[in-house]
């Protein structure tokens, strides 16, 4: 099973982006990523409050459509999907 | 037009194509690389998410407020104090429709089109902060 995650503004510039990982079965959105962002505590940090949770502003996406931060732990990853973790938006 | 895009557009060839038939006002939206004491600006985009979210803000404006015609043209890349970031052209039947088009695009862009900004200053850099408690995909 290959998973896609992408990094974006500034949790990119900790974490990097377009990371190809291979997790096992049943695997949550919610480990995996902190699986992924705990290989640099500065990322792990940006993107995770000291109980381990998703800090609130942060915004999580699976094949571009939003999914809730409630409900990352129990959302089970699936072959080929592209994660995406970002901060709030400011285009424009 | 709703693209992502490095290059800059020419604006005047925009407001020629947004003269469909029926057009009484075209309102040009372009919002620009303010000099606050940086050096440039760097965007980035999710750009396979942010131009449908675009584009379906682009469909609900022209739905909204009658348009006749909708480009929006944001870039990306390391822009220059003064260099264009955002263009917007709409054209309406009537003035009234053409400004509150053109502002509704700009405010919901805002709100959740996946793109950020970093200012790039003497001394490093700060990410331009989101508004909290927005983000894209929220319409679905």
């Amino acid at each position: 099973m290959t998973i896609k995650i992408r990094f974006f503004a500034r949790f990119r510039e900790l974490l990097g982006t377009d990371i190809v990982t291979e997790p096992g079965a049943k695997t949550a959105l919610l480990g995996l990523i902190k699986e992924i962002a705990g290989k640099n505590r500065e990322g792990y940090d940006a993107i995770f409050d000291e109980n381990g949770s998703f800090r609130e502003f942060v915004i999580l996406m699976r094949n571009g459509k939003r999914v809730e931060l409630v409900d990352a732990a129990t959302v089970i990853v699936a072959d080929g999907d592209e994660i995406a973790v970002f901060p709030p938006v400011a285009g424009g | 037009m709703i693209r992502i895009q490095k290059e800059d557009v020419d604006i005047g060839s925009l407001i020629t194509a947004a003269k469909k038939p029926g057009t009484g006002a075209v309102v040009v939206f372009d919002g620009i690389v303010r000099d606050d004491g940086i050096t440039e600006m760097e965007l980035e985009a999710y750009e396979d998410v942010a131009v449908p979210e675009m584009e379906k803000i682009a469909r609900a404006a022209t739905e909204q407020f009658r348009l006749l015609h909708v480009d929006i043209i944001h870039r990306i890349g390391r822009l220059a104090v003064g260099e264009n970031i955002l263009i917007i052209v709409v054209s309406a039947g009537h003035r009234p429709d053409a400004y509150a088009g053109s502002r509704y695009i700009i405010e919901e862009i805002k709100k959740s089109v996946p793109i950020w900004k970093k200012e790039l200053t003497k001394d490093g850099g700060r990410w331009v902060p989101g508004e909290h408690g927005h983000g894209s995909g929220k319409h679905g």
